[in-house]
């Protein structure tokens, strides 16, 4: 650090031309003055499109504001209507604590089991690893949520599978009932992210405790519960906060796969895409802040919750 | 307690920065310059850039920069864009947002520009007022269509079943559903589409009955006992599998791309008939249109012909009048008449319609002849849908669902419909 402060002087002051020690500013300036514009865009990236924003949706969500007209104080009454008189409020938290409650432990465990199979020296690693990875990358896309949609539909590729068992399954994303878990088992299947970082947990942990259990007459089984999972808690613990934030921000898929209704019925009204109804769709601009806010304390309670809990399950080597 | 905060602090508050219009640069030369916003199609873009080519040659020194978009995202754009202050001068606007967008003060009253610069003498009087609020006109209509039914003309060969006509009715209507889905031609194939959901369908149904979805007012027009009637009906049909199941017709996300004539699983769909040029695109067997079925054999049909979208002037622009010059030439020049075709809809001006007919071609003329053919079956145009109907569609499409996937029957989900209406009506 000291060393970039030094070269920092050097370019402050050559690049002003003057003295450095002129005043208290100006030192400050010729000091950090290079660091401070290496940052700028970042600087004007973060007040100008993450905490302005944010400051300003703050300000909406007390207000009424249909995006034309100036907006107009009310107060608390958007939360008020949150909290007391939307149904639709109800049905899109009932399924986004659906689909994080059953995706994130999913993806997690299947993420960690791919990582245990190709941790074992499979050869050519790389190429799985990145072959595994790709869903993650393109998961997010348009395009595999369409692909999605052709899988689950009635005649589908899945339901030509179930057809050769003679079953006749019913059109997968369409159905109230199974709608919702098409898009867990989409989620799943974007594992790569976690299982990479997983990868990189289970290579710090020193072949030599395998060595010495094995000589201890240790299962592999057992090894797996007493050593492997105890050295992995922080990256589980850390796996576990990124995909929960990710899973409660989840909208494209819905979007798609519902053709932004969230139907059938509000099955995959996940609460980005209802928040993006209610702003966009019905130009309640103030009323989405206010669903924007609440969303971003469900966050933070989680997180808080997960960080709290922490200490009695992850274990950091020291 | 009110309190109101400046245009300019929400700018600042960055609202605008969303608008990456707002960043681009202004025209240093001394020209004119027009923004268009449409939404539709790659086929409607190309057509509207020739106009604006064609406009550009009649009016020299006039520049065009025109955008589309689809319909789902053209909203939150246009949205975004007033709000940040930089409308486009020349908005396609829908007969469903009009009220909103006119009442809220984000387009030019056109008025002042009648026979002047906006020669529509020859218009259908009709479709002007429907681009008129509160006694101001806000849109020219590009064209008038009307919702249809778009048959698949050889499904209902294969299975030995004629055509529904103008005079068939829905009991008819369902006995044809029922014997194409008998015949069973065609693997995992359905007679009709269910359009319990679909909301003009339901309001042309309303209309036969002497109701309506909305009234002048904005407030609901039918009661529960209509929805319940409604929804028994398509039970019925779904029961005696005339139409397709529920999870097959919830796979329509409404657009033509999704519906069930064009996935293959029924030989009807629910459209307007503008769309019909859309429907024979994607698909390989003759689509013909046909008007809605009758409630009864001497019933009155509940069409009319719907301006199928207008062009509108924002309040913001520059040079209003620039606009309307422009909006006259799309509506109103023989050139462009013959670029733009029946795309929008038939044209309202009757010297364009003359100066058209003999350059269409067959999908074309079905589509004019269709909606000037509607005759008796046709009444007055409905007034423009209140605030919040966008929500409302979607609470008749969610509602038709929880009926067809047996959450509720057909009792409940008429009173469910109408409560869930009249609450997002009251809001406004």
């Amino acid at each position: 650090m000291a060393a970039v402060q030094d070269s920092a002087v050097v370019v402050g002051a050559g690049a002003n031309g003057r003295p450095a020690a002129q005043g208290r500013w100006a030192s400050i300036w010729a000091k950090h003055g290079a660091g401070y514009m290496f940052l700028l865009p970042w600087l004007i990236g973060f007040f100008g499109l993450t905490l302005g924003p944010a400051v300003a949706s703050l300000y909406l969500s007390f207000t009424s504001f249909d995006l034309i007209r100036a907006p107009e104080w009310v107060g608390t009454a958007n939360y008020v209507r949150i909290a007391t008189a939307d149904p639709k409020f109800a049905a899109a938290i009932h399924v986004t604590f659906l689909y994080v409650v059953l995706s994130v432990p999913f993806k997690l465990a299947f993420a960690l089991l791919v990582a245990i199979l190709l941790n074992r020296g499979v050869r050519g690693l790389t190429v799985y690893r990145a072959i595994f990875y790709l869903p993650s990358l393109l998961g997010g896309s348009v395009a595999i949520a369409v692909l999605w949609r052709q899988l689950f539909a009635g005649d589908g590729l899945i339901n030509s599978l179930l057809g050769q068992f003679g079953i006749e399954g019913p059109s997968w994303i369409s159905h109230p009932n199974y709608s919702i878990w098409t898009l867990v088992v989409l989620s799943v299947w974007q594992f790569g992210s976690p299982m990479i970082i997983f990868l990189a947990g289970l290579r710090q942990i020193p072949t030599d405790m395998y060595e010495a259990a094995s000589l201890d007459g240790a299962s592999k089984f057992r090894q797996f519960y007493k050593i492997t999972l105890p050295l992995l808690t922080p990256v589980i613990f850390f796996n576990a906060v990124v995909q929960t934030i990710d899973a409660f921000k989840a909208f494209t898929p819905a979007f798609i796969i519902s053709g932004g209704t969230g139907g059938p019925i509000n099955s995959t009204l996940f609460y980005t895409l209802y928040l993006y109804q209610e702003a966009f769709g019905n130009f309640r601009m103030g009323y989405a802040s206010a669903l924007a806010w609440i969303l971003v304390l469900i966050i933070a309670l989680f997180t808080a919750f997960s960080f709290l809990t922490s200490r009695y399950w992850v274990h950091y080597d020291d | 307690m009110t309190h109101r905060i400046s245009r300019r602090s929400v700018l600042a508050g960055g609202a605008a920065l969303l608008s990456y219009a707002a960043f681009a640069p202004r025209a240093f030369s001394e020209e004119a310059r027009l923004r268009l916003l449409w939404w539709g199609s790659q086929t409607r873009a190309d057509r509207t850039n020739k106009v604006s080519e064609l406009f550009k040659a009649a009016n020299p020194g006039v520049s065009i920069n025109g955008e589309f978009l689809g319909w789902s995202d053209y909203w939150p754009r246009l949205a975004t864009q007033v709000a940040g202050g930089n409308a486009p001068d020349v908005i396609q606007m829908d007969y469903r947002y009009i009220v909103e967008y006119a009442r809220r003060g984000a387009l030019a009253p056109l008025d002042s520009y009648l026979g002047s610069v906006l020669k529509v003498e020859d218009f259908d009087q009709v479709q002007i007022k429907g681009g008129s609020v509160d006694g101001k006109l806000y849109g020219i209509s590009l064209g008038a269509n009307s919702t249809a039914m778009m048959v698949n003309t050889v499904a209902f060969e294969e299975a030995g079943v004629d055509l529904p006509t103008p005079a068939t009715t829905w009991d008819e209507l369902a006995r044809m559903g029922i014997e194409i889905t008998k015949a069973g031609k065609r693997k995992g194939y359905y007679g009709l589409s269910d359009g319990s959901g679909v909301e003009p369908l339901l309001e042309n149904w309303l209309r036969q009955r002497g109701k309506a979805l909305f009234t002048a007012d904005g407030k609901i027009a039918y009661d529960a006992n209509d929805g319940a009637e409604w929804f028994a009906m398509w039970q019925k049909m779904r029961d005696d599998k005339a139409c397709v199941p529920a999870d097959i017709q919830a796979l329509d996300q409404f657009n033509i791309e999704t519906s069930p004539l064009s996935l293959g699983k029924a030989a009807t769909s629910y459209a307007h008939s503008n769309q019909l040029v859309g429907y024979q695109a994607i698909n390989k067997d003759k689509i013909v249109l046909r008007s809605h079925a009758l409630i009864g054999k001497d019933a009155k049909g509940g069409h009319y012909r719907k301006p199928s979208m207008f062009f509108s002037v924002s309040a913001k622009s520059s040079d209003p009048e620039l606009g309307a010059k422009y909006v006259n030439f799309f509506v109103k020049d023989p050139d462009a008449a013959k670029v733009l075709g029946v795309e929008r809809g038939v044209p309202e001006s009757a010297s364009v319609r003359d100066a058209l007919a003999p350059s269409l071609d067959d999908l074309g003329r079905a589509a004019l002849e269709y909606v000037s053919g509607l005759g008796a079956l046709a009444g007055d145009l409905p007034p423009p849908p209140p605030s919040g109907a966008g929500e409302a569609e979607l609470a008749l499409r969610r509602v038709a669902e929880q009926v067809a996937f047996g959450q509720l029957d057909a009792k409940q989900g008429g009173e469910t419909l109408v409560d869930e209406v009249t609450q997002i009506l009251s809001r406004g």
